[in-house]
């Protein structure tokens, strides 16, 4: 190359940025497509089986309850208002709003993971009964392990921005936590219903 | 506080050559970016390059054992009733040497040339999330020696590369093989998808100023097609994996058909995986031919615009082929015609960019060098298997070819053609910007001749031996059957590609102890790797570029500007826009850590352990979180740089 005499001075550029312009943000997205990608898997798997059998639930298997997996749907909806409240904070640098939108979806978080249980419960029927029963555990607990990750993420994280070591950048990281919330919640919707409400329709 | 506004950069003139300022500058990048000396430095180094010939050694390492299972495969068929390895063996053999050459060599290793180039051809200095890329490799590296921990106690993988079940099931298949063929192929294909993400990010938003999507090397588009085929083919197989493990330990019924499962669905779930795979293996190659050719010909690639434009077609299409290896399952009609033609189809966009690199070689002053040699014999070789391609495209006669040894010689010829030759082109390529030092021509000459014989005599007779008849994983036959004499041939050929890798090796060895020095720029190339030493420091480059046009060491202006106001004494690259690479902020990396050794570790346990039991499920929950928590929580020392920084900020 010829020899440089010009300069492109970028030192007054910023260090904290949010949404598309944070590499964070992009590295949220590639992951999401990922999972979401297994979780299709998981659905495109449950209805080529479906086509196994004559009726759906099968013979002898009871059908899915609705009541508490849709008490869960409605928390999970409800639980995407503090974390949009948690990300405005951060895009605010509010680390006192912040610190208290986190508390509150942590608390959200925890209630998630009793809420899958029941989840699993009203299947009502065991993955090893028959083809039925493993892919609806299957797609249950693919999206657990989602669950799982995220509940583990936001108890820690809301126990960082506790601390001293909590930086500016790490409103950034909140705000893709929040990013990846969303995703979260919405990928559980598609699954509900093919899990809980198409075993009454087909 | 408020959120920092867009702070657009601001053009200044200086003088960038003031020696004394740039001598403090580069040392500055020297100590920010090196790791620390001796073995502890080693572990947690995270420049993508270290990883990246990590990457590259151990595939080629499983490269080398899975070549010495095919020789074994060669030497056990070389005639009839021979008696060298028995039934048992060989169902192990064959599916850990596909195993390897699919998922611990040639994914990888393709990939891999991606980690190590993408950065220096965009112009930054590391690749996007360096730890998670390290925590990759390690994860890689975990899952190959548990395949060969396996394969060495006797519980090597047994039901072929794609273990379809029932063959692969709990009743016909008792025992471990299986379960570990199905954790092994989980840690492939995390390390796949990380690596693809980081592509991604690195492409999207680490390029130079100037480097607009229209401007980004046809190298970089392959890998970013790649990333994204892996981010959608692999999690089927992922998953697919995952169900297989499960049927097997907890007793779930997906593939059982006594209750509702359905073995062809696995069949559906890994050849959607299964056939993007081809061209997750093929795509990279064709961007190191672009590179190849563009250069050995010494002028800009023919047909820019619609050589991108056939890479990512040929991404979307690879999605719709996978029927095509279920001809012979019974599939209705209507699907058969689809997929029959789609797989006809796809023909068009890499026979598009034949021809754009016909136009190139023919329009430009082509040097024929080694690199370019590999190039011509991929022409020869992959269009053979190419042709022999669109016949099994055709039911009527994939129908009659299917589970023959014609199915092995059309896939012999896709893979080694599409991805050996331009691998091996690559080495001869790139291996003087990674070591500093030439490679010899006419040992590379040898090489070539060898291999390019060794390959069509094994694999040229199998089309005949597939006609004649002969099936696939059979580990003898009858004298009667006539098969005896080409399959000697075949086996001959084997022993010739032995002796061309053997020759490869030592033309590697013999650079590395002696080679002559490269420079910077040996073949006068056009693209940014070149425009820095080899090999490139821990920082890449010492100033970063900006671009004008896509063939930024060919055509520029006359004084091109360099980027300035990156911090020296921390680990800081410039993010750019997506679409123009329009400076937008500063990023700082993470330092090294030994944290994704740690995360690896507890991701082998956690799948190890799952293959004996389903508490791997919950302990690995706690050992992965434990090890993520070390991983994300800031030290002492990265805090307090990083509070300097927003402070200065």
């Amino acid at each position: 190359m010829t020899a440089p005499v010009r300069a492109l001075d970028v030192s007054r550029l910023p260090t904290t940025v949010f949404g598309h312009r944070s590499h964070m943000w992009w590295g949220t997205l590639g992951f999401m497509l990922i999972e979401g990608t297994t979780l299709l898997v998981c659905v495109a798997s449950y209805f080529y089986l479906r086509l196994n059998f004559t009726s759906w639930p099968p013979e002898h298997t009871l059908r899915p309850s609705l009541v508490w997996p849709t008490v869960h749907v409605v928390v999970l909806l409800v639980s995407c208002i503090p974390v949009a409240l948690g990300d405005r904070a951060a895009r605010r640098l509010d680390l006192p709003a912040l610190q208290r939108w986190f508390v509150v979806a942590s608390a959200f978080a925890v209630s998630f993971l009793f809420l899958r249980w029941q989840d699993f419960l009203a299947l009502n029927v065991r993955w090893d009964t028959n083809a039925y029963g493993s892919i609806a555990w299957m797609t249950a607990g693919f999206h657990g392990t989602i669950l799982l990750l995220q509940v583990l993420e936001t108890l820690v994280f809301t126990l960082f921005i506790f601390t001293n070591d909590f930086e500016e950048k790490h409103f950034s990281d909140a705000s893709d936590s929040a990013f990846y919330w969303y995703f979260f919640v919405g990928s559980w919707i598609p699954l509900y219903l093919t899990l809980y409400l198409s075993p009454r329709l087909l | 506080m408020t959120a920092h506004p867009v702070a657009p950069a601001e053009q200044v003139t200086i003088d960038p050559l003031d020696p004394e300022r740039l001598e403090r500058e580069r040392r500055a990048l020297e100590r920010s970016w090196c790791s620390p000396p001796g073995l502890w430095g080693w572990l947690i180094n995270t420049d993508h390059k270290s990883v990246g010939k990590r990457y590259i050694v151990t595939a080629m390492a499983f490269f080398l054992l899975g070549g010495i299972e095919a020789a074994l495969m060669r030497l056990q068929l070389a005639r009839p009733e021979n008696a060298l390895i028995g039934p048992d063996e060989y169902n192990q053999v064959f599916s850990t040497h596909g195993t390897t050459m699919m998922f611990l060599f040639a994914v990888p290793i393709l990939m891999a040339v991606g980690l190590y180039f993408v950065p220096l051809m965009v112009g930054t200095r590391n690749i996007a999330f360096p730890r998670l890329n390290l925590y990759g490799y390690y994860v890689y590296l975990i899952g190959g020696v548990f395949l060969y921990a396996g394969f060495l106690l006797n519980v090597g993988p047994e039901a072929g590369w794609f273990s379809y079940v029932p063959l692969a099931g709990p009743e016909f298949s008792p025992g471990k093989r299986s379960d570990i063929y199905a954790q092994t192929v989980t840690f492939t294909e995390i390390s796949a998808l990380i690596t693809a993400v980081e592509i991604i990010v690195t492409a999207f938003k680490q390029r130079a100023p100037g480097m607009s999507l229209d401007r980004v090397p046809l190298f970089v588009w392959a890998q970013v097609v790649t990333a994204f085929m892996v981010m959608f083919a692999m999690p089927w197989v992922a998953v697919a994996s995952q169900f297989l493990a499960a049927d097997r330990l907890i007793a779930t019924h997906l593939f059982n058909p006594a209750e509702g499962g359905d073995p062809l669905l696995w069949q559906h779930l890994f050849w959607f995986f299964g056939h993007p795979e081809v061209y997750i293996i093929f795509v990279p190659a064709l961007g190191f031919v672009s590179s190849i050719v563009e250069t050995l010909a010494r002028r800009p690639i023919f047909g820019y615009p619609v050589m991108v434009l056939a890479l990512v077609v040929t991404g979307f299409m690879a999605f719709g082929l996978w029927v095509h290896h279920m001809f012979a399952t019974g599939i209705p009609q209507l699907s058969e015609s689809f997929f029959s033609a789609m797989s006809m189809t796809i023909a068009i966009p890499t026979g598009v960019q034949f021809f754009c690199w016909i136009a190139t070689l023919w329009s430009g002053r082509p040097r024929i060098q080694v690199p370019l040699l590999f190039v011509l014999g991929f022409v020869v070789v992959f269009i053979i298997g190419g042709f022999t391609g669109v016949m099994v495209a055709s039911v009527p006669y994939d129908v009659q070819a299917h589970d023959t040894y014609f199915v092995v010689a059309h896939l012999h010829y896709v893979l080694l053609g599409g991805a050996v030759f331009p691998l091996f082109g690559a080495f001869y390529y790139w291996w003087p910007k990674v070591t500093g030092r030439m490679l010899g021509e006419r040992l590379g000459r040898w090489h070539f001749w060898l291999f390019f014989i060794g390959v069509n005599l094994t694999f040229f007779p199998m089309h005949q031996l597939g006609l004649d008849g002969m099936p696939r994983r059979v580990y003898t036959y009858l004298p009667e059957t006539g098969w005896g004499p080409l399959n000697f041939v075949a086996t001959v050929g084997a022993l010739t590609i032995a002796v061309s890798v053997a020759v490869f090796l030592v033309n590697l060895a013999r650079s590395v102890r002696g080679g002559t020095p490269a420079g910077d720029d040996p073949w006068s190339a056009s693209t940014l790797e070149w425009s820095t030493s080899s090999p490139p420091p821990s920082y890449n480059f010492h100033l970063i570029p900006t671009v004008q046009s896509r063939s930024p060491l060919w055509k520029q202006a006359p004084a091109p500007a360099v980027v300035t106001g990156l911090r020296t004494d921390m680990r800081e690259i410039l993010v750019t826009t997506m679409m123009d690479a329009e400076p937008d902020s500063r990023m700082r990396l993470p330092d090294p850590t030994i944290w994704p050794l740690v995360a690896a570790i507890a991701t082998g346990v956690t799948f190890i352990t799952l293959v004996f039991t389903p508490w791997g499920l919950p302990i690995g929950a706690v050992l992965i979180t434990i090890a993520f928590i070390g991983w994300g929580w800031p030290t002492r020392k990265e805090h307090e740089l990083q509070l300097r920084e927003e402070r200065e900020a």
